[in-house]
């Protein structure tokens, strides 16, 4: 029995020392480059998107010749559904741009063919797939860059993971990213790599021009805030709160049910009653928004959509539960404003996605296939698609040159022309962007709510007048606080009408 | 009747027990036992099946706290002292069903039966001390004969070398006070033949509590019989006493001596 | 155990050992310093899920919430100026100690307050410990955050990715060895008696709730090492990561190695981690419907399998190989102890790990 014992253990011992030859033997050694923890050169082994592993490269020594990109998407979590969207703005961007062309027509999983910048090959090596936290994207990049050998990068989606990759950036310095559609402050405002770069907003400036407008056109003077008590609730809330007390609103109360709260109705006794503050501001996301929205109206009597506005979250299907009082609220933006804006350029955007695919699993549908101009026309898709412009942007401007520091600095100083509006670039590589506000409103045919876009609030940017900076602390229950600020854009709003902002 | 009537006074009381009652729930396992035990006596507690034998045991190891009466170990009430106190009084015990620890070694259920008694449980050197346990363990191994399986891992033993080693384990930390729950049961007869040889050889300053079924075992070697029923004692003496008596043949020994 | 006996394991573990240290040399960089270092962190905090359940019997879904901590603490003691978590700015040694006394300050207080419990209410209590861990962190943003602690770097001489690497090696061996030779102290003998039958032990007069309140406190010591490791290899660490997904990971990583060697931890976390990173990579995985966002499927899928193979895990289907060889098999399959925390007969249940553990043993017939 002992004898038996002791070789089984012999065998598990050499089994393990078996495993990890044939793997070690299975990655293509390239010891040369001395290792470090930031040290992401000497990464490997070539593996290309499944559709042509055979066909490898050796990437070792051609380093800066070609653009092998990585996307950091998230197939698990609560964006799980959105995985092809994410893939499909950077391949609907090259297909636009960089003459790509896709090869299926009901995935962008299998990414694209062809793209090409003034001779410089854009190649996929690898798509990361996060689950929403900073560990896993963390992973993911690591793998992307270390192992598949990725020069650029472009993702991730969600905020806590955007800090992270952030944070992996400062760590690799020859590694370009573009952030996908992470919407949290910290990537650039704090962390400041000078590799990352974001040609999108975030949580706060999505919510500019909500304040100035409640203040001064509907004459709030008060107004309670109800938020996830969490980082993206924070931010959101944050954007509104400089603003609208920038302008001189008071916020009384603000309230923080935590994520994943389904009985609002200890927090909604929270809040001031409708006869003791103007407004409302609500930034409670997912299936929240509409539970917290009837626990308002059971706990205060009927809802008066003139007195509430809320984040992106608001929108028309609301009016299925809450019925058509809710018109009349007004709602911040993204990345991407609602259906009713028209521009040529909005029109030939949504016209490409629908002519390179026929229609694609995205998350804007549930997962469920939907028209690819759906999923274009919404913000996480629009995303990665500005982030994609972008990178083509930069290679022309460097002639098509991919190494870290040509690039770097022509993203930095790129104002790319995209179809919702131009995005340039502030001091830390964030979007300096137009958002756009809009309202729920009856329609005058069908009688049905319908979100109206209202007004467009040009050249955001996340230091909301300095609110904001490196040194202040992250948004948070209370901050930041409630006091009067000048802000850039105050009195600058385009009003937009029937769809056509008014220049 | 009484227990005392056939002891002698000026011996040492190492047990004594006072109106015991166990109760499970509404069932009355020991429903008022009174028993004194004096140094070096060897008394065998017998009884059918579902007596309360084995309960009564686990009250004197303190594996049960009676519901009602006192448990007196060397003079000292122990009533309610757990049984990993015991020990120390020189008290060990044996299961019905053998109670090793099946994935250790013969040698190391038999150290961890001398090092319970002896202290440094949480040691996490070995010294000299620890040696000398071992040879202890090693001695004990050879008092039930299992020295050839001192390596073997105690579920490849056979049956009846469990028993053995169960009785290895109480008899391995030297006790003064020694309870054998069956010891026999499940051994072949040359094994009996060795049970008889080892529980008449122990040292006249060893108490022995013997629960047995198989009379041949339990009245060579005892001095002292009691016999228990449905919580109860029906009847106590000595042996020759107790195979006579008309009571416990008719509900005991009218039942089957193998029950 | 002799030494001719001996010398067969000696002679793998330090085959295994050497190629480990060499591995560097002949390695690509993201095997060493992804892979390999990550197997040996996760390898390491599995290990001590696999020492208290094959010693001590007990399953535990405590130890990421302890290893978590132990990070956590690192990272709130070691940084300055952070926009994130305590700054306290102590030297980084000092901040390892720190780290590493409250993991295992916690992990005896936990250990303690459970060492009465066994099977399944002990794995229900410690995934309550680890519920409230994740909930603590989450909410009191001040010692986590906000959105976690970042920027976190190994102490010094710790300053290249292959010295993490060797750190990595060297602690893991460090805990396999220490754990190894625990199991054969009078305190691991003891403990291994308390996994067989509580009962007898007390009578034999140890006190069961203490040993096994140690031997958590132990675990909850090496599982902070363990997390020390992860923090300066992954540079931060939030609340998701502690979160119940991760947890459930670790204890898969134990399982598929076989919750009963603690080699397996290391094997087990291998398989884990090449899986992750591999399995994608192959040709036409995904024409068979084997895409990133089903990995966990496919876990599950290897899960399954190895458990159906053995429920020893990988390391337990190599065992049983060797001994079917030997036909030993029935003498195997009855070795091993996790399946006996029952013997005292009054505990009520089994973790589902023990019990599918226990199937191959034969029937206990302890039970009263
Ligand atoms: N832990 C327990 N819980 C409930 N009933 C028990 C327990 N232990 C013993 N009993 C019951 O007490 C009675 C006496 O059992 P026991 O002392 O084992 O008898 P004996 O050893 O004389 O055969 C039996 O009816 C048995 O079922
Ligand atoms: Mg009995």
């Amino acid at each position: 029995m002992k004898q038996a014992k002791t070789s089984g253990r012999r065998l598990v011992a050499s089994s393990l020392f078996a495993l990890a030859l044939i793997v070690a033997a299975c990655a293509d050694d390239d010891a040369d480059a001395p290792p470090g923890l930031d040290d992401s050169e000497d990464a490997v082994d070539d593996v290309d998107d499944a559709d042509d592993a055979d066909d490898d490269v050796d990437v070792a020594d051609d380093g800066d010749d070609e653009v092998r990109l990585g996307i950091l998407g998230q197939c698990e979590g609560p964006f799980g559904g959105f995985h092809e969207d994410t893939v499909a703005g950077v391949a609907l961007a090259l297909v636009n741009h960089a003459g790509a062309t896709v090869p299926s027509d009901d995935t962008a999983l299998d990414g694209w063919e062809g793209a090409e910048v003034n001779g410089t090959p854009i190649e996929l090596v690898g798509v990361g797939c996060g689950d929403d936290t900073p560990d896993r994207i963390l992973a993911e990049v690591r793998q992307l860059v270390e192992q598949n050998d990725a020069n650029v990068v472009i993702g991730p989606l969600s905020g806590d993971e955007g800090i992270a990759v952030a944070e992996y950036a400062l760590q690799n310095p020859d590694v370009t990213f573009l952030s996908g559609i992470a919407g949290s402050q910290e990537p650039t405002l704090e962390v400041q790599a000078p590799n990352f770069f974001r040609f999108h907003g975030e949580g706060a400036i999505w919510n500019a021009g909500l304040g100035d407008i409640l203040h001064n056109q509907e004459g709030w003077e008060t107004a309670a805030v109800i938020a996830d008590d969490y980082s993206f609730g924070h931010t959101s809330t944050a954007g509104f709160v400089a603003e609208f007390c920038g302008v001189g609103g008071e916020v009384t109360s603000r309230v923080f049910p935590p994520l994943g709260t389904t009985d609002y109705s200890s927090y909604i006794a929270q809040l001031p009653d409708p006869d003791e503050v103007d407004g409302y501001f609500w930034a409670v996301g997912g299936t929240g928004t509409q539970a917290a929205l009837e626990a308002f109206v059971d706990a205060k009597g009927d809802l008066t959509g003139d007195q509430h506005a809320g984040n992106l979250f608001f929108n028309p299907d609301l009016a299925q539960a809450l019925g058509p009082d809710i018109a009349g609220a007004y709602v911040g933006g993204f990345a991407s404003p609602p259906g009713d804006v028209q521009m040529p350029a909005i029109d030939e955007y949504l016209a490409s996605a629908d002519e390179t695919w026929d229609s694609l699993p995205t998350g804007i549908a549930g997962g469920e296939r939907a028209d690819a101009s759906a999923a274009a026309s919404f913000g996480f898709m629009y995303g990665y698609y500005s982030a994609g412009v972008a990178l083509v942007d930069g290679l022309a401007e460097t002639g098509g040159d991919p190494s870290p520091e040509p690039l770097q600095s022509a993203l930095g100083g790129l104002s790319v022309e995209l179809p919702y509006g131009d995005i340039a670039l502030d001091d830390n590589r964030s979007g300096i962007v137009d958002v756009f506000i809009s309202r729920l409103t009856v329609d005058d045919e069908s009688g049905e709510v319908v979100q109206e876009t209202v007004a467009l609030i040009p050249e955001v940017d996340q230091t909301f007048g300095g609110t904001f900076g490196a040194d202040t602390p992250a948004p948070s229950r209370d901050f930041p606080p409630c006091e009067e600020r000048d802000l850039p854009w105050v009195g600058n709003a385009i009003p937009v009408e029937d769809g056509v902002p008014q220049q | 009747m009484s227990p005392n009537a056939i002891m002698s006074s000026d011996r040492e009381q190492v047990l004594r027990l006072r109106s015991i009652v166990m109760a499970f729930g509404r069932l009355f396992a020991v429903n008022g036992v009174d028993l004194d035990v004096a140094k070096g006596e060897h008394l065998a507690i017998l009884g059918p099946n579902g007596a309360g034998k084995t309960t009564l045991f686990n009250v004197i190891s303190g594996d049960l706290t009676p519901t009602r009466g006192t448990v007196m170990i060397k003079g000292v009430d122990c009533t309610s002292l757990p049984s990993r106190r015991r020990p120390r009084f020189g008290m060990a015990r044996t299961y019905q069903k053998a109670r090793s620890f099946p994935g250790l070694s013969v040698e190391d259920n038999l150290y961890l039966a001398v090092v319970g008694k002896r202290g440094r449980h949480l040691s996490l050197w070995r010294s000299g001390t620890d040696r000398s346990w071992r040879e202890q363990a090693r001695a004990a191994a050879e008092t039930v004969w299992l020295t050839e399986e001192l390596a073997t891992p105690v579920s490849d033993l056979s049956h009846g070398q469990k028993r053995q080693l169960e009785i290895g384990m109480a008899v391995a930390t030297d006790p003064d006070i020694l309870l054998l729950d069956e010891p026999a049961s499940g051994l072949s007869r040359g094994e009996r033949e060795w049970l008889i040889e080892l529980l008449s050889d122990l040292g006249a300053d060893i108490t022995l509590l013997l629960i047995e079924h198989d009379m041949d075992v339990a009245l060579r070697v005892v001095d002292r019989v009691m016999v228990m029923a449905d919580g109860q004692q029906i009847a106590a003496g000595t042996p020759s006493e107790i195979e006579h008596d008309p009571v416990v043949l008719q509900t005991y020994l009218g039942t089957g001596a193998s029950a | 155990m002799t030494r001719q006996l001996r010398s067969p394991t000696t002679i793998a573990f330090v085959a295994v050992v050497a190629l480990l240290v060499v591995l560097p040399a002949i390695g690509s960089s993201f095997f060493v310093n992804f892979i390999m270092t990550r197997t040996l962190i996760l390898g390491l905090a599995a290990a001590t899920i696999v020492f208290l359940s094959a010693y001590g019997g007990m399953v535990s879904l405590a130890q990421l919430m302890l290893f978590g901590t132990a990070g956590f603490m690192f990272g709130n003691a070691v940084l300055e100026a952070s926009p994130r978590g305590l700054n306290l700015g102590w030297a980084p040694w000092t901040a390892v100690v720190f780290a590493l006394a409250v993991a295992t300050a916690i992990a005896f207080l936990l250990g303690a307050l459970s060492s009465r419990t066994t099977g399944i209410y002990f794995l229900m209590l410690t995934l309550v410990y680890a519920v409230i861990g994740y909930n603590v962190f989450a909410q009191v943003v001040p010692i986590s955050g906000p959105s976690g602690i970042t920027r976190i770097t190994p102490p010094p001489p710790i300053t290249q990715a292959t010295h993490l690497y060797y750190a990595a090696l060297l602690l893991s061996i460090g805990g396999y060895v220490v754990l190894k030779l625990v199991a054969r102290t009078p305190f691991g003998l003891a403990l291994q008696g308390v996994r067989d039958d509580p009962v007898r032990m007390a009578s034999l007069g140890f006190r069961v709730p203490l040993h096994r309140a140690l031997a958590f406190t132990l675990a909850g010591f090496i599982a902070g090492v363990a997390g020390l490791l992860n923090v300066w290899w992954n540079g931060q660490i939030d609340p998701a990561s502690i979160g119940i997904s991760p947890t459930l990971v670790l204890l898969i990583v134990a399982v598929i190695g076989g919750i009963s060697h603690l080699e397996g931890a290391w094997l087990g976390a291998f398989v884990y981690v090449a899986a992750n990173s591999y399995l994608r990579a192959l040709p036409f995985v995904d024409r068979i419907g084997i895409t990133e966002d089903r990995f966990n499927t496919v876990i599950g899928a290897l899960v399954l399998l190895i458990m159906v193979l053995s429920p020893e895990g990988l390391s337990g289907v190599i065992q049983r190989l060797s001994n079917e060889g030997r036909r030993r098999f029935s003498r195997f399959s009855s070795r091993d102890g996790t399946g006996r925390v029952d013997t005292s007969g009054d505990d009520a249940g089994e973790s589902p790990v023990v019990m599918i553990d226990s199937s191959t043993s034969p029937p206990t017939e302890e039970r009263k």
